[in-house]
């Protein structure tokens, strides 16, 4: 494998790796304050789909990173709107968060699906990709690093990795952090504290939504010329890499690179000419992030550091 | 309790006068009824659909169209009840996935004519096989326009080609085996060797991991993809434009959802779905009757637009197009298709080197 084969593989694990940080520091918010979001992949589709709409309409008028820019806004606004119902339903009505987050993946796709057809007649919402950046300036040429990170890329990935200092800086070293997770962890006392409870928890499932619905446009742009209304399952593979990255940024960013490599290789052996004389079937390569995961939860799943009370609607009765 | 009940009975009886004469007005002469895409796939449903609907607009005769709820023959036979229900007279329905319900269907309902496209009524397992007067069978010679693309491709001068299809269903197999004649052909006539790698993607919705994939190939020096796979060839198109590579698009023509498609392989869809309601109007509907459309009656061809080619123009187009439909030296009916080999490798070619990924 050429040095230049590499190169383009870590470029293309990006593409993979990025929106599942991205989505899996959402999905972390949420689940450090108390409320379990399974509606991350209904989330996604929505900020993807209101984006790109955005896109298709205003690409006629303006084009770049500027459109890019705002279209990131939007869907991360967009991911914040749905996601309100999610906490609403799950910290004032104490519903069970499983079935609200339900509800949200299915009505997603259905309405990206009902408002494409209405407005613009067909399911498919098209949009140019004017984004790619082949060479970042002056970065570019530094070595290795400049091959890796700075040659056919896109601002996303940078956004994706802000996100993730941001993300480790206020959890561990802010008070809002410190709070937010006693809310995951213990509310009673979170709450005796002087927390108020259900504002951290707002807090908490709305970030998640506006990061969501920010991965589902990352995840769409450099991967296709037209949006289906679907994110192929990638809500609930940033779940799995919330899970495996132990509800912690470094290791969620350690998971999600560890996905996105599988994904790729097990996408891009046809390829690579070494990877294909091993002769194994597509099969057993398709299967392998999965395999991966079910292993390493096995092994790991003992040391399970799951917010406490994930999942309980707060009772502050309850001691 | 007994006021509620009155109230319950008039409420009632208010809802059924409102609803009985609508549905009893409401039928639909003319009825779709999608396999597992969309009307507006830009692909196989798409293109039927857009027939039956400009024959019904034309000619003022009501219509709609029908998704099945799940994709299995009774949730087909189930959306074929529904539409006769509603008063259906001519039932299109595309894909070979409707084969099992249309077999039951024609007995069903003797009076109502099918369209089958891309079909044959048959029981399920292949083992029996039967077309009634009321069912009109219409398949599309793929290999054909498959072949012409291929050609094409290689006399604008790509020797590095790829093709991928969605999964392997007939269709798309003629597509792909006509795609490596029509390559080695024109290899052939120019006296070069090209290289082709092939592959069965396993889906038809766009994927980060159709991209990836294709973006590999692209990498390892592929010029031009062959994307016969609906929704995921726009994965492909996304591929391409990152990867300075090129793709010939499939059943309607692609060109407006990328640059980088250079032209695309159509099927006739709507033509041949007009054709057959005009037929039905004029009372000599060809039921019983099951065809391949091919370029000698333009079921297949290549959009009339080849500014994307380099040195490839429409004298060439033209050139090759006729030979196939005067079938020159055997030159279309030695075209190879799904049924006569099992795997693109066993094709007979000469000058490319076919590398099938499975």
């Amino acid at each position: 494998m050429t040095l230049s084969t590499f190169y383009f593989l870590v470029q293309q694990t990006m593409f993979y790796s990025i929106p599942l940080l991205i989505v899996a520091l959402g999905g972390m918010y949420s689940e450090r304050s108390g409320v379990v979001n399974i509606a991350l992949e209904g989330i996604m589709i929505m900020g993807a789909f209101i984006s790109l709409f955005f896109m298709n309409r205003m690409q006629s008028s303006m084009s770049g990173q500027w459109l890019l820019v705002l279209s990131m806004l939007i869907a991360a606004g967009s991911g914040m709107i749905l996601s309100f119902f999610h906490a609403f339903a799950s910290i004032n009505m104490k519903a069970n968060q499983v079935i609200s987050g339900t509800a949200l993946n299915l009505f997603a796709p259905a309405f990206a699906i009902f408002t494409a057809r209405m407005l613009i007649g067909v399911q498919q919402v098209t949009f140019m990709n004017t984004y790619r950046i082949p060479l970042v300036p002056y970065l570019s040429s530094i070595p290795i690093l400049g091959d890796l990170l700075f040659k056919n890329t896109y601002i996303t990935t940078f956004v994706g990795f802000a996100i993730l200092a941001v993300a480790t800086i206020v959890l561990y070293k802010t008070r809002f952090g410190l709070r937010l997770r006693a809310c995951g962890e213990h509310p009673q006392a979170a709450d005796a504290a002087g927390v108020n409870v259900k504002k951290m928890r707002y807090i908490g499932v709305l970030i998640s939504g506006a990061l969501a619905g920010l991965g589902g446009l990352v995840l769409m742009v450099p991967v296709t010329t037209a949006f289906d209304g679907q994110v192929g399952g990638y809500g609930f593979l940033a779940l799995a890499v919330l899970i495996f990255g132990q509800w912690r940024p470094r290791r969620i960013l350690f998971a999600a690179f560890f996905f996105g490599l599988m994904k790729t290789i097990s996408a891009a052996y046809t390829g690579i000419p070494i990877l294909l004389a091993l002769g194994i079937p597509s099969y057993m390569f398709k299967m392998m992030p999965y395999l991966a995961t079910i292993i390493v939860l096995t092994f790991t799943s003992k040391k399970s550091a799951a917010p406490k009370a994930a999942g309980e609607p707060y009772d502050a009765g309850k001691r | 309790m007994k006021k509620l009940l009155i109230l319950l009975v008039v409420l009632l009886a208010l809802g059924l006068a409102a609803c009985a004469p609508a549905e009893q007005d409401e039928t639909f002469e003319l009825a779709l009824i999608t396999d597992i895409g969309t009307i507006d796939d830009k692909s196989f449903n798409q293109g039927a659909w857009e027939g039956l609907k400009q024959y019904a607009e034309e000619k003022d005769i009501s219509y709609k169209y029908y998704q099945p709820t799940d994709k299995s023959t009774d949730a087909y036979v189930a959306a074929i009840d529904l539409a006769v229900e509603n008063g259906a007279k001519v039932i299109v329905t595309p894909g070979f996935l409707f084969e099992p319900a249309i077999f039951k269907a024609q007995d069903l309902y003797p009076n109502v004519k099918f369209v089958l496209l891309d079909g044959f009524p048959q029981d399920g397992t292949y083992t029996e096989f039967r077309i009634e007067d009321n069912v009109y069978s219409v398949f599309y010679a793929e290999e054909q326009v498959g072949f012409l693309a291929g050609y094409a491709a290689v006399k604008d001068g790509f020797t590095n080609l790829g093709f991928m299809g969605g999964m392997a269903v007939p269709a798309v197999v003629r597509f792909g085996y006509g795609f490596v004649q029509g390559v080695n052909y024109a290899a052939a006539e120019m006296g070069v060797n090209v290289t082709l790698k092939y592959k069965y993607l396993g889906g038809f919705g766009p994927s980060a991991d159709y991209q990836t994939e294709a973006a590999t190939w692209f990498q390892g020096g592929v010029q031009v993809i062959f994307a016969a796979a609906g929704g995921a060839g726009n994965s492909v198109m996304a591929a391409a434009e990152a990867n300075n590579g090129k793709v010939i698009g499939v059943d309607i023509d692609q060109k407006g959802e990328s640059t980088t498609v250079i032209t695309s392989a159509l099927k006739g869809l709507g033509i041949s779905v007009y054709d057959a309601l005009v037929d039905y109007y004029a009372g000599n509907f060809k039921g019983g009757e099951s065809v391949s459309l091919g370029v000698e009656v333009d079921g297949v061809s290549l959009p009339n637009d080849f500014s994307r080619f380099t040195t490839f123009n429409k004298a060439a187009y033209d050139a090759i197009f006729a030979k196939l439909v005067a079938n020159t030296d055997n030159i279309r009916t030695n075209i190879k298709k799904d049924t006569d080999v099992t795997s693109a490798s066993e094709l007979p070619v000469t000058n490319v080197t076919v590398e099938v990924i499975g």
